[in-house]
């Protein structure tokens, strides 16, 4: 399969033009394994009432728990951080790298979202991705910025994560 | 069963060959088109019947020596055609998931032909049979226009072609019976009293049109039927493509050309695509002499008729769809094995372009795609019929050199793309999923406006407009997008005149 550039349709291999939106589909780069598409109608989610603060303080770290996994993962806010899955190609893997977490069959796309750092506080951010980026609950509109806080849920496809702030 | 093609060529071995030869050859073909094993493969079962006859003919010793005292008496290299075809890959990849590849088959004729071709008209003769609607719409401009192109048609002929001419309304009513052009005064008079009233009944006036065509049929001829008519036919359509049917396995192949926007495009589509003719939209009544004169013209500058192409593909390889881009850019169907192609030009290539699934987890080395055959009538040459073979197969390795694709295959599935496109909204339309229908008609806009087609990309666009706010699109603004869409594929659009019928 070939995602098109434009339209993300999945197309089969050997295609010059979109099928859906005519475009022309690069063939520089070998077949890639597209984000698998889920049913997204079976989700269920809790809303959280309570929430944490926005503050960011100037040395913390972000911490990242995937439910169901012991360990999390702590990065160090730089600029923009990458959440994403590393695909087969040589690319550069993103910064947080979830395939490890079943990232390709909960539909996490390559570039899924991104967390920035504003001055005192992070944004978290969708990068496009195929199947959507939660924040507690409520779905992101792709390439709007929305405040996080301490303890947030995100979602991207199915993979369900924490975020606290440590310091 | 008589064959008419060269057996040697068909089962590929030299005209001394011993038996032994013969049966290998046999075999290792018969293997592959067996139609055991190629069930959903007309195309297989076509060309297994033709190694078949050529094996039987070749094995019976007195038939095999009558064959090659009779090909010697022919005229040794007659004017002919050849088969070209071109992978949009020359080496794949090996893919856990099935891929898609693109030939474009080509079929040229004789380079001498050109040279030869007032020849060539003189002895390329024609049976046409007009088949005009004199129903109760084409009152007015319209019949007084098809009038005129009659006129023009009997004026073209030579005392050597055959016309006939029948009109239908709610009844089919011979104005010409199939006669030799010598009288034309007489012919054209007829002609003249045509009156429109009534209603639209085209399977009448098409068996009628069809019997009088096989009164002349001949091989040597190019028999053909030409439709014209500005309705919708009711409850007959099956019939009528029964019909067309038939005439394509006697020899007979038949155009449809639409007059206004009211006909049924799809349905006079599918009737010329399975008999090899040509569909046209004829907008106003202004163009049709034109249009009937360009046609009749490229059926006389024709010196191969009946042409086809038979395709079987390999074990595990499907032929997904064919489309014709030139002459006359039409959807070929490709349920029966034989897709009939109409006449090859003299100066014109046929040009076919093949989509093909390969198989998942194909084994390194080369893949065996297709074996495809072209054939056809040749109207001046004593020997007739006359056939090419080409077998595909393509390299397959896990370090494929990054090789061009034929500019040709890419220019032509851009503008392939757009009509398929322009079809996929029109389907939504008719299923009455609206969103879907202007979601595919905004993306078409775009595309046409990437493409430097700024004023159909601009009516396009008007389209998706309309679909969105009133959920309906004019039967004229159906017909414009598909057929202009058409016309980018073939490159040579007759250009419509814009005045509007009064």
């Amino acid at each position: 399969m070939r995602a098109c550039q434009y339209c993300r349709y999945a197309n089969r291999e050997g295609f010059f033009f979109c099928e859906d939106c005519g475009q022309p589909i690069s063939s520089e780069a070998p077949a890639e394994s597209p984000t698998k598409q889920i049913d997204q109608s079976l989700e269920h989610y809790e809303w959280r009432t309570s929430y944490g603060t926005t503050h960011f303080q100037a040395g913390a770290m972000i911490m990242l728990h995937v439910l169901d996994h012991p360990t999390p993962i702590v990065v160090r806010p730089i600029e923009q951080v990458i959440i994403g899955r590393k695909d087969t190609d040589n690319r550069l893997p993103p910064d947080i790298d979830l395939s490890p977490y079943g990232a390709a069959e909960k539909g996490v796309s390559r570039v899924h979202a991104a967390i920035l750092r504003t001055e005192e506080a992070l944004v978290l951010i969708d990068k496009g991705s195929a199947n959507g980026t939660h924040l507690n609950g409520q779905r992101l509109i792709p390439q709007q910025p929305r405040v996080l806080r301490d303890g947030d849920e995100i979602r991207l496809g199915r993979l369900v994560a924490h975020i606290y702030f440590t310091t | 069963m008589s064959v008419d093609f060269d057996p040697y060529a068909i089962l590929g071995v030299s005209p001394d060959a011993s038996e032994e030869d013969i049966r290998d050859s046999y075999r290792r073909a018969a293997r592959r088109l067996h139609p055991d094993t190629n069930q959903d493969n007309p195309g297989a079962a076509v060309q297994f019947t033709e190694i078949t006859a050529a094996y039987n003919l070749l094995l019976n010793y007195t038939e095999r020596i009558a064959y090659n005292q009779e090909a010697k008496q022919r005229p040794q290299d007659p004017l002919a055609f050849s088969l070209r075809v071109t992978p949009s890959k020359r080496n794949l990849f090996p893919l856990t998931e099935s891929q898609v590849v693109y030939m474009l088959a080509e079929i040229l004729p004789d380079p001498r032909a050109e040279a030869a071709q007032e020849e060539i008209r003189l002895q390329t003769h024609l049976n046409l049979t007009l088949v005009l609607d004199k129903s109760n719409s084409m009152n007015g401009k319209r019949i007084e226009r098809v009038q005129v192109a009659a006129h023009k048609i009997i004026d073209q002929l030579s005392p050597q072609d055959i016309l006939s001419v029948v009109a239908f309304n709610d009844h089919a009513e011979v104005v010409i019976p199939a006669t030799t052009v010598m009288d034309k005064p007489g012919l054209k008079a007829r002609i003249a009293m045509l009156k429109a009233f009534g209603g639209t009944e085209m399977f009448r006036g098409l068996s009628a049109g069809v019997e009088e065509n096989k009164k002349y049929l001949a091989p040597r001829l190019v028999n053909h039927v030409i439709l014209v008519t500005d309705g919708n036919t009711y409850g007959d359509q099956e019939k009528c493509l029964a019909l067309a049917q038939k005439a394509t396995q006697e020899g007979i192949s038949i155009s449809a050309m639409g007059l206004g926007d009211e006909w049924n495009d799809k349905f006079l589509d599918q009737l010329a695509s399975i008999t090899g003719g040509a569909s046209d939209y004829i907008k106003t009544s202004r163009s049709v002499v034109r249009f009937l004169d360009e046609h009749v013209r490229s059926l006389s500058n024709g010196f191969v008729d009946r042409l086809s192409l038979s395709v079987a593909p390999d074990i595990g390889v499907r032929l997904e769809s064919a489309f014709k881009l030139m002459p006359n850019p039409q959807s070929l169907s490709i349920e029966e094995g034989l897709i009939p192609l109409g006449n090859l030009q003299i100066n014109r290539i046929t040009s076919i372009l093949l989509q093909f699934e390969l198989p998942a987890n194909m084994r390194e080395g080369y893949q065996a795609i297709a074996r495809m055959v072209a054939s056809g009538d040749i109207l001046s040459s004593d020997q007739q019929r006359f056939q090419c073979l080409s077998d595909i197969s393509l390299g397959v390795t896990r370090t494929p050199q990054t090789d061009e694709t034929p500019p040709a295959i890419l220019d032509a599935l851009g503008r392939l793309t757009l009509y398929r496109m322009q079809e996929r909204a029109q389907e939504a339309l008719e299923e009455g999923n609206f969103v879907e229908a202007t979601s595919r008609l905004e993306k078409l806009a775009t595309r046409l406006f990437q493409l430097g087609e700024g004023s159909l990309a601009e009516q396009v666009r008007q389209d998706a407009k309309q679909v969105a706010f009133t959920q309906t699109l004019s039967a004229k603004g159906r017909k414009n997008i598909k057929y202009q869409t058409r016309y980018l594929l073939g490159g040579t659009a007759v250009m419509d005149e814009h005045e509007e019928d009064a």
